[in-house]
């Protein structure tokens, strides 16, 4: 309660300096009148204007009026199949499957067409947890942009028979003189396909596969390999550390397997009257991550200190344990107290390491095997099947290429042209071979100098499979014919192979011959397929790991490189991370994605270089200014409290040149900068290139102005008392006056609950309300107008001084109040409250006055300021007929000039209700669930009946940490928060 | 001295009045397709569409096949004037075959009419005989195959020359299209004539003067604006409300034989009524389940069946013409109204087993479905989900209430609907 928040680092210091006009928050001098006076001046219409267009539009509307109605024909099927009902939304399950991105999903399809990601509950992976570029991922199927169409050679179109007889012929003729054909793939984790491509280097004897990844965890293979003899990637168990210990790894966004990590971190650290304890999070980063922003104690420090500090805790630690140290430095911080602790949670306290370094990753190891972490905390028994390739093949065959020594090569789902740092060098290799050939599904930069195109399918169209986990094995299904004349890579090397068969039968046959002898359930091989699609994931016991016979020699190999990267410490350091949106930059032409607000920044359609106030100072950078960074990338300046001092963190993804009218030129290629393959290094060279970036940022226009919106205690106080922080909700529940009778909701009486402690603002539910109710996207002009759409968006206030600032996330949405202050002002009626709690709002009623939107308190409404969703200066996803496929029939597309916001998901609801209401019985509670609670990975979002006393949000509405958004104003919102309780160390 | 300014007055005072005339004739003239029927016209436009390039086919083709006929072989095309005056003559009955007098067109009409007619209409078998390279009209009616087809060309008998001839009419009717179909010409005639009346009345008023009383002039110019009032008021209400709907449907389709004579169930074809919000239209292969043994029907022979088979052969479903339409923004769910409302489907689709040719009956309005949301009682008692409701069960044990109505339990709500 006694915290400050804040939300930007201008209203910080407006609120320092007591300044009253926060006006002026988001950098504007003038006065609003000023503005007014300007814009009427520039005007050109005038009253004379309007009375024409009254005039033109009585006449028209007459004229209109007459018009007849349009004939509207109804086709039936010619052949109905008997699974496929029109109207009737089915699922069907499949893997969402991008580099090291996996997620067991299942997908929605309405009429033959996919419209919805949802989590696949039966995962043990993600549980039914998704990602933001998950739920986006349907979009990018209907990309008619960016997608290849036909088959490509030197950018004309031709047939796929004329392409296979050329390049059989081709390989055939390398592979007879001995010529080298290079395959280039990342780390592929379908088994199928990996014993396909070995079937294919039998059938081509010049093949090769080279695996090289965007984001590289060989790292962390590496130094199991060395510490302990075992080439694994363990699995992380976030769910049972007390302690968790983070050096610049962002395992809530993007490291590993995030989706699992958010949901098992976020399970330890949900408290209940019944469970009062939760884990302590601390975090060493040098970029403000949302990892970071979860932490309980969240340490700021370049790159080069943050591993100077893990180099002490390690040598603090091996004290402790009586080893051996490496050799530490004495650093700024109280390593001894932590490694003590560390020792104290013997089994419960996890280490890690975001480093793709594999010395570095041997330092986090070797503390884990110290406080006995393996076995407990991380699992060897289910190793992670990602990170399989190192940078040293990829190396070669690129000066190979370059020396003429390789005759053909093929890059399926890489494009080094982008994401490896000698770009130059990877072209000119590229343009030295005599076949260059890339399966790319969408436009990309490596594709664009290849010879041939042979598109491979969208992942909604391919048949597949994937284990992620050792043992966890999912597949994927089409769910709709292939849009285009694409063909799936793994059919093209069939086809190229000789073979008959396709794809979806070897697959099947070796899912049969190989996995059925695995499981015990299924006996017949037809059903073990089909119940394998219909469940889309088959996880079989693990056998018990490989012995990890700990070599501490090991680790005195290191101590020469570890030094050498900490001398290597410059005044200026920069890090650069996948992005929480675009990852890798894969899909950065899906414009859901882009406009994607970055949690912790809220700006979207860019990247940026963070740097702290204290180091703009410093460095004289002011916001906005653009910087060319080591000659390379250019990007402009954003001041974020938090970044370390003496640092700059770019995200990446962005900066694409030939992606799609969406991704291109949007930032700038932070890959450029990664020379070392580390993430990190030194800013040798920066200059201002003159002319100032205006970001397009949705938040400046919010502030708390002085309110408890955030409310946010310690586990300690919570421990003494659950109401800790939370006081003022009882002194506001006693003060209840109403001249109004009490609202009585007879049936349902719908509410949603938020656990702060749970949420770690991954963004998530933003997306998937954005693909559930047909949000539009509306590009970065409107963006920097102010006009954001999001029916659901992640609020974030920082508390404490600004280099090292503590942040909350809270998700908001409408609040659905009781009271609501919309309903009455609205001079139409179009937005009421219904019998059920819900404020609905009518889009045909609204003409648009946005009374409403003044009278929100809590800003959730929106306004259709102009044809979001038709017009092409907007959006280019739903403007063509093939875009418009990925909008859900049950929601209406709305019109220019009404207002829309949250409905709670009520054609969800009413499905459900009317399910119940068909099979005569009770509406079972979590039979509904909204967009955002579906697909949040932490679970933090309950929805659920009020009027239901067995139900959990009925029972966490009464929990003490339960607060609503500015009770006082008595709105009495459908919506709780459960108070943010962290965990520090005293 | 004091005319003047009085014939002044009353100059700009009937401007008002007459500017409206002429504004209303102007809606009139953009406003009366409306009173036709527009499906109709619309497909006739389509169908003369594809003529066009249908003639331009015949053209070519009589182009490419101009080698020179012999009487024994049967050669499409190349037909003279003759033969089509001819042709036209035979058709409607004028002149008589040599096997006798037959009046083709009192069957087969060779205009559009809103009658139902059962038979193929001429453009039908033109288009038949055009799609179809070894159909021979001769053969057809020598010997006919079907109940039907016998009874009715009984003892026809058509030389090759007749056929020549009937063809070169049929190219003639392709060419010319199915015709349009003019509806409502009452109500058309009104409103022209009045419009009519009212210009005459404003010339009279303002510049002829032949009539000296004033009094007809301003009872013509009231009414006819009444009426073209009601007329406009009527029209805009009804906007995007088809009631009474019933176009022409490319199969001459009749619920009365199927559902009423034949009295299959509803769900039998329209099978996902009740698990869907869509009742569905059925797909051809439903269709075949009953006309792969049933090839002719006792009305319309074996014409409109074949259409069902000719789909499978071609490929293309059959284009139904839609009648019921709900605005985009309003979600109705079939599944729901049929299981848990236990509405029979008369109730809003109106007594289809009567009709031959599917009308919509009921307006489909909003306040339609909220006057039914309001008196229509729910299935409170028998159906587990309301348990929900605990003071309203209370208070029909109680007595207080005995049934409770949709509307009271959030049947109004906007959301019911609309979202």
């Amino acid at each position: 309660m006694e915290k400050k928040y804040w939300k930007s680092l201008n209203e910080l210091q407006i609120t320092e300096q007591q300044q009253a006009d926060l006006h002026a928050e988001d950098g504007q001098d003038r006065s609003m009148v000023e503005i007014l006076a300007d814009e009427a001046n520039n005007k050109s219409s005038s009253r004379r204007d309007f009375l024409k267009w009254c005039g033109i539009s009585f006449v028209s509307a007459t004229v209109l009026s007459a018009c007849e109605n349009p004939v509207k024909k109804a086709i039936p099927y010619l052949n109905q199949p008997e699974t496929l009902v029109p109207g009737k939304a089915s699922y069907y399950a499949s893997t969402y499957l991008n580099g090291n991105e996996y997620c067991p999903v299942l997908v929605k399809s309405r009429d033959g067409r996919p419209i919805k990601i949802e989590g696949n509950t039966l995962s043990g992976i993600t549980k039914g947890g998704t990602s933001a570029r998950v739920q986006a991922s349907v979009l990018s199927l209907y990309d008619t942009g960016a997608r290849y169409k036909t088959a490509l050679k030197n950018g004309e179109e031709t047939e796929w028979a004329e392409v296979d007889t050329n390049i059989v012929e081709k390989l055939k003729e390398i592979s007879d003189r001995g010529g080298r054909i290079a395959l280039v793939t990342p780390t592929l984790l379908s088994p199928s396909s990996k014993a396909l491509i070995e079937e294919f280097k039998s059938t081509f004897a010049g093949v090769e596969v080279i695996a090289w990844d965007a984001i590289p965890y060989h790292g962390l293979r590496k130094a199991h390999e060395n510490l302990f003899g075992n080439a694994i990637i363990p699995d992380y168990r976030f769910d049972k550390a007390e302690l968790i210990v983070g050096f610049g790894c962002d395992f809530l966004a993007t490291w590993l397997s995030p989706v699992e990590f958010a949901g098992h971190y976020a399970e330890r650290r949900r408290l209940s009257q019944e469970k009062p304890e939760m884990s302590r999070h601390i975090q060493f980063e040098s970029m403000l991550s949302l990892t970071g922003a979860s932490a309980d104690e969240r340490v700021p420090v370049k790159p080069t200190e943050e591993l100077k500090i893990l180099l002490a805790l390690h040598d603090q630690v091996a004290a402790l344990a009586g080893q051996a140290g490496i050799g530490a430095a004495s650093v700024d911080y109280d390593v001894e107290s932590l490694a003590r602790q560390l020792m104290e949670n013997q089994g419960k306290a996890l280490v890690v390491s975001g480093s793709s370094q594999a010395e570095v990753q041997m330092l986090a190891a070797a503390i884990n095997q110290m406080c006995g972490a393996y076995g407990t905390t991380i699992e060897t028994t289910t190793p992670l099947m990602i990170g399989m390739a190192g940078d040293n093949a990829f190396d070669n065959l690129l000066n190979d290429m370059n020396q003429g020594n390789v005759d053909a090569v093929m890059f399926y789902h890489t494009n080094p042209v982008y994401h490896h740092a000698a770009t130059e060098k990877v072209i000119s290799g590229i343009e030295k071979t005599t076949l260059s050939i890339s399966f790319a599904s969408t436009k990309d930069e490596t594709a664009k100098v290849c010879q041939y195109i042979l598109p491979d399918h969208h992942y909604l169209e391919s048949w597949g499979d994937a284990e992620f986990k050792s043992g966890h094995y999912s597949l994927l299904q089409p769910l709709i014919q292939p849009l285009f004349k694409t063909r799936q890579f793994q059919d093209t090397l069939l086809a190229w192979m000789g073979k008959d068969s396709d794809f979806h039968a070897y697959l099947k046959n070796r899912w049969q011959n190989n996995l059925m002898p695995l499981q015990s359930e299924f006996n017949e091989a037809e059903i073990f397929w089909i119940k394998s699609l219909q469940a889309g994931v088959l996880e079989i016991q693990p056998n018990r790991g490989q012995a990890m016979n700990f070599n501490p020699a090991a680790l005195s190999e290191i101590a020469g490189k570890i030094n050498n990267r900490i001398a290597s410490a410059a005044e200026l350091e920069f890090v650069i991370y996948p992005s929480l949106s675009l990852a890798d930059g894969h899909d950065a032409n899906n414009p859901w994605l882009q406009e994607l607000p970055d949690p912790i920044t809220s700006v979207c359609w860019d990247n940026f270089a963070a740097v702290s106030p204290a180091t703009a100072t410093s460095l004289g950078l002011a916001e906005g200014d653009l910087i060319r960074i080591n000659e390379k990338t250019r990007v402009p300046v954003l001041i974020q409290p938090g970044v370390a001092a003496g640092c700059m963190s770019i995200a990446l993804g962005y900066g694409r040149t030939h992606a799609g009218i969406s991704a291109d030129e949007r930032g700038g290629n932070a890959f450029l900068l990664n020379t070392n393959r580390l993430f990190s290094g030194e800013v040798s060279n920066w200059e201002k290139v003159g002319g100032k970036h205006e970001f397009a940022r949705t938040q400046t226009h919010f502030s708390m102005e002085g309110r408890a919106i955030v409310r946010e205690s310690t586990l300690d106080k919570y421990q003494q008392d659950p109401a800790a922080g939370n006081e003022l909700h009882k002194y506001h529940e006693k003060h209840k006056t109403t001249l109004y009778p009490a609202q009585e909701f007879e049936g349902h009486h719908w509410a949603l609950m938020v656990d702060l402690n749970a949420c770690t603002g991954c963004s998530t539910c933003v997306i998937a309300c954005q693909s559930e109710n047909n949000i539009p996207v509306i590009g970065k002009d409107q963006v920097r107008r102010r006009r954001i759409m999001h029916w659901m968006r992640i609020d974030r206030y920082y508390t404490g001084e600004a280099e090292n600032p503590g942040v909350v996330f809270q998700p908001l949405m409408c609040q659905h109040c009781d009271h609501a202050p919309c309903e009455n002002v609205c001079p139409v009626a179009a937005t009421t409250h219904s019998q059920e709690g819900i404020n609905q709002i009518t889009y045909n009623r609204c003409v648009g006055t946005k009374y409403c939107i003044n009278n929100c308190p809590y800003k959730v409404r929106r306004f259709n300021w102009y044809e979001f969703a038709t017009k092409e200066e907007f959006n280019t996803h739903t403007t063509t007929d093939l875009g418009r496929m990925v909008l859900n029939p049950d929601v209406t597309v709305r019109e220019r000039g009404v207002v829309e916001k949250c409905s709670f998901c009520v054609q969800r609801i009413q499905e459900a209700k009317l399910t119940a209401k068909n099979e005569r019985r009770l509406l079972n509670d979590g039979e509904v669930k909204p967009a955002c609670a579906q697909a949040c990975p932490s679970n933090a979002l309950v929805f659920g009946d009020l009027n239901d006393p067995e139900s959990k949000v009925s029972k966490l509405i009464k929990d003490p940490r339960n607060y609503h958004l500015l009770e006082e104003l008595h709105t009495l919102p459908s919506v709780g928060y459960l108070t943010k309780i962290r965990n520090p160390r005293t | 001295m004091h005319t003047k300014p009085i014939a002044g007055r009353m100059r700009t005072g009937a401007l008002l009045p007459g500017l409206f005339v002429l504004l209303f004739i102007m809606i009139g003239w953009f406003h009366m397709p409306l009173f036709s029927q527009d499906a109709l016209a619309l497909e006739a436009e389509e169908v003369i569409a594809a003529t066009d390039s249908l003639t331009e086919d015949i053209k070519g083709k009589v182009e490419t096949e101009a080698a020179p006929e012999t009487e024994q072989v049967y050669t499409r095309g190349n037909y003279s004037k003759q033969d089509l005056r001819r042709g036209e003559r035979l058709f409607k009955g004028l002149v008589p075959f040599g096997s006798g007098p037959h009046d083709c067109a009192s069957c087969h009409y060779p205009t559009r009419t809103d009658t139902l007619n059962w038979n193929p209409s001429a453009f039908d078998l033109a288009k038949l005989w055009y799609d179809n390279e070894d159909y021979r009209i001769a053969e057809k009616l020598n010997s006919p195959a079907g109940m039907r087809m016998m009874n009715d060309h009984q003892g026809m008998s058509i030389t090759p020359d007749e056929e020549r001839q009937l063809e070169a009419y049929y190219t003639e009717v392709l060419k010319k299209g199915p015709g349009e179909l003019q509806a409502y010409p009452i109500r058309a005639f009104i409103f022209w004539g009045l419009g009519l009346l009212m210009l005459l009345a404003l010339i009279d008023l303002l510049i002829t003067k032949k009539i000296k009383f004033r009094v007809p002039h301003v009872l013509i110019l009231i009414i006819g604006l009444v009426v073209h009032m009601q007329f406009a008021v009527a029209e805009s209400r009804n906007l995007g409300r088809t009631q009474g709907y019933a176009p022409d449907q490319p199969i001459k389709f009749s619920h009365l034989i199927h559902a009423g004579e034949n009295e299959i169930d509803c769900n039998y074809c329209h099978t996902i009524s009740g698990i869907s919000l869509s009742a569905g239209i059925p797909s051809n292969n439903t269709c075949l389940n009953c006309h792969n043994v049933i090839r002719e029907g006792t009305n319309s022979g074996r014409f409109e069946i074949n259409k069902i088979h000719q789909a499978v052969e071609t490929g293309e479903p059959i284009r139904w013409i839609r009648i019921h339409k709900l605005p985009d923004h309003s979600f109705f769910s079939h599944a729901q109204h049929i299981n848990a409302g236990k509405l029979e489907c008369q109730e809003c689709h109106g007594p289809v087993e009567e009709m031959h040719l599917l009308r919509q009956v009921e307006d489909l309005s909003m306040g339609w479905c909220l006057t039914c949301h309001r008196d229509n009682d729910v299935d409170f008692l028998d159906n587990p989900y309301f348990q929900i409701y605990k003071q309203l069960h209370q208070d029909i044990k109680d007595g207080k209430i005995d049934a409770v109505k949709a509307a009271r339990i959030g049947g109004e709500d906007c959301m019911r609907c609309h979202y």
